[in-house]
């Protein structure tokens, strides 16, 4: 080995920019390439075999686009399989390093036209992946341990610059990070709300069943969980602690997976972390995997290139810039953020809240009123999330406007002729327990209220 | 600094470690739960039903074998209890109830009287056919009884035009509420251990199960019971004939037979039931339990719906501020039930992946 091994950590370095072009072992990289590639075929297959793609992106009529992607056209039921066909012809291609370029830039485009499609399905991990997926396209993961290398399709190397895994460690931070901050405040840390009454219910588990609906559980917790999250990285950067760390890292993981139904979640952060061992840690992992499938070791070359350093310095001071900002948004706007949500998503404010609603919507031309049955429209799943979230229930009510714009409907053999109705909402919400209360007025015409990232005023204001 | 760090780290997940050993606070048990149900209120009240279709069936082939006023009367009467005590259970609509659709051959109104007509003459008929689920079951029966005056109604059992027909037709359709509704008793019988043992709480729990239906039976008092006569989704345009019990008027004892019945889940009977899976949720400390007004909300809704006054489908237009209250108060029940109560008690409705927000 050169001297890549790092031993000591030293804050200093990572505002050292000529020190993220420094040579260190791709190891780490191959090994995080491997296993994020099986991990998205793994979560793919586990997506079709649930039957998600028809639920989630077939069957509902109307879908919740996001702000500035309206535009986005949405794919018949072939297209929605073919993207889903290609999320795991291309991960698998990530996996074995094979046309990496191509099978990155083909799942990063593929995986993010999906999320794009219904806000309804807004999951943090899915931000997670699509980030991950975004980096792995300037990151050359393929030049070692990788078809690519091997068949000469790229050229090999058991060196990288540093940044390429600073990046993936940093876009770890941000994650855990933001996730503490988020939980700094008086409902998670005073009340341990919303996880006492989420352990209460919690998956039924025999042994600790009694101990999750102690009300100090729920304490401990959260402040746990708040602890972790703002201190993981620091331990896990650091040689000496990195080990103990990956106990919490799994320890924390695996008790939200076991607790409440959180997906692959858990599973993509105990691989991604590994990004923080050291080379000799992958390598010897990187040396088994030869060993199963009896691979030849390459001769180790360094051919490692420098490349335009000012473009990559700017794009990745851009993109840092842009993680650590982005989250903040919400300060812009007044209210209480759980409240209004206006800068909630891609935020990393996971499993921070817990908010029903029961949404009522009215067509009204002339005095003449109707009300809505929200599933002639939405699945459950849309309805739930619509229920709770400002944007989309005005989202569902210009779809609305839209439906009943100069139509005849006909309703329990009545026939009924609309112009341009307006378009109301009476909404009542719960949030963390607290009883529920108003969270939209009937009076107001949604119609005539734009979506926008203005400030929410047309809510009712929270009462603590 | 980090060793600091560490050892709360550390001594956090001591303290984790050492709780086990802690005296565990007396648990809500879900599975105790659906146990009560089970055995206290489900059974029992498909029990009650079942014997009800039983002693209607009889009651028809009494009155065609007589068809005189004496006859007519009981039938009547059995008609009622039968309806009032379908209004009980047809909430558990899940596991076989689900599967021999029975909520919707036992109660789907407005009846279609045309094609109770074309079926009567006709003589000739398929009752499990789709276009005969409008033709079946106790709006069918409202129809068949209650249309006329008693007189007129045992006319046309005995000298009418296809007099012959409507008699079979009568029993045809009694035998058919009877036997159904027998083969899914004995179904619930063996789905009954399935049913307790799916305590998580889960989608396929049956505690989610159990709850989701509940709440839809709220909302259908709400919508088709109330809503839907009194114009809520025509503009204001009241449709007299969309009541349940049109024809025999007691469209408002169903109604308060139905609250009753979802009132008695949410209580489990005598037994454990959501509002104890609530009390044991809510924090220490709680002045009021939300358990607490919502048992008051049904004695209010239930007070609100005798206020209306009878029949129903002459209320929607000459007294709609007092349907308007009740309706109004059913709607406070129901944004209770998917407010506060689905929050509380985490239950989930979809298979889909969480992550809390």
């Amino acid at each position: 080995m050169t001297a890549i091994s790092e031993n000591k950590f030293d804050f200093k370095k990572l505002f050292n920019i000529a020190g993220w072009y420094s040579s260190v072992s791709a190891a780490p990289l191959a090994f995080y390439r491997i296993s994020f590639g099986l991990l998205m075929l793994f979560s793919t297959i586990r997506f079709m075999l649930n039957g998600w793609v028809h639920a989630q992106y077939i069957s509902p009529t109307f879908h919740f686009t996001y702000y500035g992607f309206e535009w986005l056209p949405y794919p018949s039921e072939f297209g929605v399989y073919a993207l889903f066909t290609t999320m795991l012809v291309t991960s698998l291609l990530i996996c074995l390093g094979l046309f990496y370029r191509f099978a990155t830039i083909l799942f990063f485009f593929s995986f993010t036209y999906v999320e794009l499609l219904d806000k309804a399905n807004y999951l943090n991990h899915y931000y997670f992946v699509n980030l991950i997926a975004f980096l792995l396209i300037f990151i050359p993961a393929n030049r070692h341990f990788s078809l690519d290398a091997k068949l000469g399709i790229a050229k090999p190397s058991h060196t990288c610059a540093k940044w390429n895994i600073g990046i993936l460690q940093f876009q770890i931070a941000i994650v855990y990070i933001f996730a503490g901050i988020a939980k700094l405040g008086s409902d998670w840390l005073l009340d341990a709300q919303p996880l006492k009454y989420w352990l209460h219910t919690a998956n039924h588990l025999e042994f600790f069943g009694p101990l999750l609906k102690q009300d100090w559980v729920a304490y401990v917790f959260a402040w746990f969980g708040c602890i972790y999250d703002l201190t993981i990285v620091l331990f896990l950067l650091m040689p000496k602690t990195r080990k103990i760390a990956y106990v919490f890292v799994v320890i924390f993981h695996l008790t939200t997976w076991l607790l409440f139904p959180i997906g692959v979640f858990p599973w993509v952060m105990m691989v991604a972390t590994f990004i923080f061992f050291s080379p000799n840690f992958h390598e010897a992992i990187l040396n088994r995997i030869r060993r199963i499938f009896s691979l030849s070791k390459p001769v180790e070359i360094s051919n490692f290139f420098k490349p335009q350093r000012r473009l990559i310095t700017f794009m990745l001071s851009a993109y840092i810039l842009f993680q650590i900002t982005f989250p903040f948004r919400y300060l812009i706007y007044d209210g209480n953020l759980f409240w209004t949500e206006q800068g909630y998503r891609f935020s990393w404010r996971v499993m921070l809240m817990e908010k029903t609603g029961y949404a009522t919507f009215y067509i009204n031309q002339n005095g003449k009123e109707i009300e809505i049955n929200n599933s002639d429209y939405l699945t459950a799943n849309q309805e739930k999330m619509m229920s709770t979230q400002p944007d989309m229930i005005l989202q569902f009510a210009h779809y609305l406007e839209s439906a009943f714009h100069d139509t005849i409907i006909i309703r329990h053999g009545v026939e009924m002729k609309f112009n341009s109705p307006s378009v109301h909402a009476e909404v009542y919400v719960t949030l963390n327990s607290r009883p529920h209360q108003l969270f939209v007025d009937k009076k107001h015409n949604l119609t005539q209220i734009e979506n926008n990232l203005t400030a929410r005023d047309w809510l009712e204001p929270f009462q603590e | 600094m980090s060793i600091k760090s560490l050892a709360v780290f550390l001594s956090f997940s001591v303290v984790l470690i050492a709780c086990k050993k802690d005296d565990p606070p007396e648990e809500f048990d879900r599975g105790a739960m659906l146990t009560n149900m089970a055995t206290a209120v489900i059974k029992p009240q498909l029990n009650t039903c079942s014997n009800k279709l039983n002693d209607l069936h009889t009651a028809a082939q009494n009155f065609v074998a007589t068809p005189d006023a004496g006859a007519l009367a009981i039938l009547k009467t059995n008609f009622t209890d039968a309806y009032v005590s379908f209004e009980l259970i047809k909430m558990f609509d899940f596991g076989p109830m689900m599967t021999y659709a029975i909520k919707a051959s036992m109660n789907t109104y407005p009846t279609d009287t045309s094609q109770i007509q074309a079926n009567i003459s006709s003589g000739s008929y398929i009752l499990t056919a789709l276009e005969n689920v409008p033709a079946i079951g106790f709006p069918s029966l409202d129809y068949l009884l209650y249309h006329a005056s008693e007189t007129a109604v045992i006319d046309e059992f005995t000298v009418g035009v296809n007099a012959s027909n409507r008699k079979i037709y009568l029993t045809d359709i009694t035998s058919k509420m009877k036997t159904e509704f027998a083969l899914m008793l004995s179904a619930w019988v063996n789905y009954e251990a399935e049913f307790v043992t799916a305590d998580g709480n889960d989608v396929g729990g049956s505690t989610s199960i159990l709850f989701n239906e509940w709440l839809k039976d709220i909302e259908l008092l709400k919508n088709a019971k109330i809503g839907i006569p009194a114009g809520q989704q025509t503009g204001g345009l009241t449709l007299p004939h969309y009541t349940e019990g049109y024809y025999s008027q007691i469209s408002i004892e169903l109604a308060k037979a139905n609250v009753a019945g979802l009132k008695n889940v949410f209580l489990g009977a005598a037994g454990i039931g959501f509002d104890d899976y609530i009390i044991d949720v809510e924090a220490e400390g709680t002045t009021v339990s939300l358990a607490d007004n919502i048992i008051a909300q049904f004695d209010l809704v239930t007070q609100k719906l005798d206020a209306i006054g009878n029949p129903l489908s002459d209320k929607v237009d000459t007294n709609p501020s007092g349907v308007n209250d009740a309706y109004l108060e059913i709607k406070k029940l129901l944004t209770y039930c998917k407010t506060d109560v689905s929050s509380i008690l985490g239950l989930l409705i979809t298979f889909q992946d969480n992550d809390g927000d």
